[in-house]
């Protein structure tokens, strides 16, 4: 440990579920630095974030600050120690004036119980000021851009004297220029003796503003040092690592002729000018980092979206698709991601879930037939391995990967021509994962045009014909599967490098 | 010696636990009917007349009306949505029907166009909630008020009667000793049972109102679905409608209808459908219906105060839904 340093994890382990996530994970931050700590989906970021924020509790290691060894037992006590983790999504209430955002839930009362206005009104000022940043404190935070949101939060940190701020992928939301406004406020934080963690895929925005860094591969702590002293590459293998890259999953069937083209299509604020092609038997895979447009760009060709232009053709015919139901009359189908949200409907029983979009495979004069459903959904029991013990209770009784394979099922008995995988395997276990590519290989080979969106580009890999990298609304690089390499396309996906997509 | 009777003891414990569970299955899926057999029997011990057989016929004949009202409540709410608009909609069509009846002296043209006008001002509802994407709260608001100020334009703020005999037969004609109205509730719960359970229509209405996102990536025809619902809502007020007015052969713009939205809310709540939608089940709210007229006649026979039914009411309808919250 040197002599600056802030705050120290040793040795921490964690494991979900008998399933390790950290082991033997070091990480520390100096007095005033800006920290960046890297890592893949999954590394294990979070979580180690999480147990500093006192979420968590580690199963082995220790926390020190200021070199004395400390416990967080409870999100209270990280914050009493000077902690301050800033989310993804913002926490601000955008129907609340500046400084009742900053002072929520610790509102200055007089003896009375009444609020204290202009003494908040001038605190809050005070932290502005050194933030260097002149808003009005009565102003209403909707009229704000979101980078000034992400100030109120930063500054609601240091009302309340943090020594120590996580900011996990601030800049995700954020225009070019915010993020310059934000990298300047960071700067200045740092010369106040403020440290501050920096979370982010974002490799080149991390070299412009960041100090030291810490990657974390696989739960475990692979690679720190200082920036300067480093090149983006050098860092982005440690991040990927060189053993990751298992064997692909080999297809030797030919593919047909062309049964999608897509082309110029554009929405303004999520993608612009796409053009692409997917040949039936392909699987096309489609990556990015967070904000690169891709599920809006496929939940619009799906019809969930409906404000685009731009043309698409479906076996050669031009459709316009304005409804999900168009689309799949049009032979397009989506397995959409965030199960919960948008795939599953909890409330009714597998077999109903199984159902839902071909419920005219299961009429007869207008009564459904819950025989032929059942049957029906023997039929994918089998074929997908649904492990479930009584179909007729409710979808959320099952396990992830279970859920997933119901909704798998689903489209696999509408049968379209074209089907749409966003992000499949979330959240579901590496058994269920690898079956799920499986029947994405199958589905290829009965000469099904299959697009895959993922933001694991390992998964991608083992599977894609073609690889498309989206970075802000754009396709930034294409590649042939077998050429393809993560490192290659990382670049493109973080935006390191930028090149006219090569046609052919 | 020791090990058998741990033995034993272990399995009365799991007979024990398999029988609370076996209860509580029971509970979840059958509390409306378990409550509606202990406020029975309760009943036909409180009041002797309770039991009788013209009395019976009579709650059933009573809660008809709000019965098949609560019906098509059942299928707005198992969408996500509410109706407040029916007891308005209910006066208004009653109103045109006796002027359409008086007009033409047909009562076949009647009741084609109370069935008409209830089914479009349903569409017009299900036409806001759907395409005009207001809450259905606000929208059916807004049309309760519009309602019942036309109906009361329309009849100059007083009733207006029949002229045409045979029309208050529709109400007033038994069958052995079961009343039309009766009659006409039974089929309709049986109708509308078979439309939510056993057709494509009826899964639809639950799955848009358990998740209306993913029932729309389903590739459901979510708004044509919801216009529906509140169409078919808006029929089902018509037929109660010409039940009321064939009741006395008259109905009053001002009065008919008063209320009945919340009467209909609270059958379908106590039969255990969710406020948000997506859950619950047509016998349930049949039940609930009956309990709320069993309330009703026992508060009558014994004589409680008009005035303090509504308390009663109000507090079964809370008891109702906090047993329902502990599941």
């Amino acid at each position: 440990m040197s002599t600056n340093s802030f705050m120290a994890m040793e040795g921490i382990d964690k494991s979900f579920h008998h399933v390790p996530v950290l082991q033997d994970v070091f990480f520390e931050v100096n007095y005033g630095e800006i920290h960046a700590l890297l890592g893949e989906n999954g590394a294990g970021k979070s979580t180690l974030m999480n147990i500093l924020g006192g979420i968590h509790q580690p199963d082995k290691g220790s926390i020190h600050i200021n070199g004395s060894e400390v416990e967080m037992t409870d999100p209270r006590v990280s914050q009493d120690y000077g902690i301050s983790f800033i989310h993804q999504e913002l926490n601000v209430v955008s129907d609340l004036r500046v400084y009742e955002n900053m002072f929520l839930g610790a509102e200055l009362r007089n003896k009375w119980g009444f609020v204290k206005v202009e003494q908040m009104c001038q605190q809050t000022k005070d932290v502005l000021a050194r933030l260097g940043v002149d808003i009005d404190p009565k102003e209403y935070v909707r009229n704000l851009d979101t980078s000034y949101k992400q100030l109120i939060e930063i500054s609601k940190a240091l009302l309340r004297n943090a020594t120590l701020i996580i900011m996990d992928e601030p800049t995700t939301a954020l225009a070019d220029h915010e993020v310059g406004r934000l990298f300047e406020l960071m700067k200045n934080l740092k010369k106040s003796g403020v440290s501050i963690i920096y979370i982010s895929h974002k490799l080149k925005e991390i070299q412009e503003v960041c100090d030291r860094y810490t990657v974390l591969r696989d739960g475990k702590m692979v690679g720190s040092g200082h920036m300067q002293e480093q090149k983006l590459d050098t860092i982005t293998n440690l991040m990927i690592g060189k053993s990751v890259s298992e064997e692909r999953f080999l297809q030797h069937h030919t593919l047909g002729p062309t049964t999608l083209e897509v082309s110029h299509l554009t929405s303004p604020g999520f993608f612009t000018d796409i053009d692409f092609t997917v040949r039936k038997g392909e699987i096309a895979g489609f990556t990015g980092l967070a904000g690169d447009g891709r599920t809006e760009l496929f939940e619009s060709l799906f019809g969930f979206r409906k404000k685009y232009t731009g043309e698409i053709k479906i076996g050669g015919k031009t459709v316009r698709i304005d409804h999900p139901k168009k689309a799949l009359k049009a032979g397009l189908g989506l397995v959409p991601k965030d199960r919960k949200e948008n795939a599953i409907i909890k409330d009714l029983n597998v077999i109903h879930n199984m159902s839902l979009s071909s419920m005219g495979h299961f009429e007869k004069t207008g009564f459904v037939r819950e025989k032929a459903e059942k049957q029906r959904f023997e039929f994918y029991k089998d074929k997908l391995n649904i492990k479930v013990q009584n179909p007729r209770l409710t979808i959320d009784k099952l396990s992830g990967g279970n859920q997933q394979k119901v909704v798998i099922a689903k489209w696999l008995e509408v049968d379209t021509d074209i089907i749409i995988f966003d992000n499949p395997t979330q959240g579901i276990d590496v058994g269920a994962k690898r079956e799920i590519y499986q029947d994405i290989i199958e589905l290829a080979e009965q000469g099904k045009g299959v697009i895959v969106l993922s933001s694991e580009v390992p998964e991608l890999l083992k599977v894609c014909h073609t690889l498309y990298v989206m970075y802000q609304g754009e396709i930034a690089a294409t590649f042939k599967g077998e050429e393809a390499t993560e490192d290659e396309m990382m670049r493109y996906a973080t935006g390191t490098k930028k090149e006219a997509v090569t046609v052919g | 010696m020791a090990n058998p009777e741990k033995k034993q003891e272990a399995y009365q414990q799991t007979m024990r636990s398999k029988a609370t569970g076996r209860f509580s299955w029971l509970w979840s899926e059958y509390s409306v009917i378990i409550a509606f057999l202990i406020i029975f029997i309760a009943a036909s011990f409180m009041s002797p007349r309770f039991l009788d057989l013209t009395n019976q016929m009579n709650i059933l004949m009573q809660v008809s009306i709000i019965g098949i009202v609560s019906l098509g409540m059942t299928v707005i709410m198992l969408s996500g949505g509410i109706d407040l608009s029916v007891g308005s909609v209910l006066a208004l069509v009653g109103v045109i029907t006796v002027m359409a009846l008086n007009a033409s002296g047909s009562i076949f043209a009647a009741i084609i166009t109370a069935c008409l006008v209830g089914s479009f001002t349903g569409f017009l509802n299900g036409l806001m909630v759907a395409k005009g994407k207001i809450a259905s709260f606000i929208a059916t608001l807004g049309m309760m008020a519009a309602a019942r100020s036309i109906a009361l334009y329309t009849a100059d703020g007083g009733s207006i009667s029949g002229e045409v005999s045979g029309f208050s037969a529709i109400s007033n004609s038994d069958l052995w000793i079961i009343d039309y109205p009766i009659i006409i509730f039974l089929i309709v719960t049986a109708l509308v049972y078979i439309l939510m359970h056993h057709t494509r229509f009826g899964r639809y209405v639950y799955a848009i109102g358990s998740n209306e996102k993913a029932a729309l990536l389903s590739a459901i025809r979510v708004d044509r679905v919801k216009m529906a619902v509140y169409s078919l809502g808006g029929l089902l007020v018509s037929v109660a409608a010409i039940i009321e007015t064939s009741r006395l052969n008259s109905i009053s713009s001002s009065s008919s209808g008063m209320q009945y939205e919340l009467d209909a809310i609270a059958a379908v709540i106590i039969g255990g459908t969710r406020m948000t939608g997506g859950r619950g089940k047509v016998i349930g709210t049949f039940f609930g219906v009956l309990i709320l007229g069993i309330l009703n006649n026992m508060m009558n026979l014994m004589n409680v105060s008009p005035h303090l039914q509504g308390f009663v009411k109000g507090l079964i309808i809370i008891i109702a839904v906090v047993f329902q919250k502990r599941e």
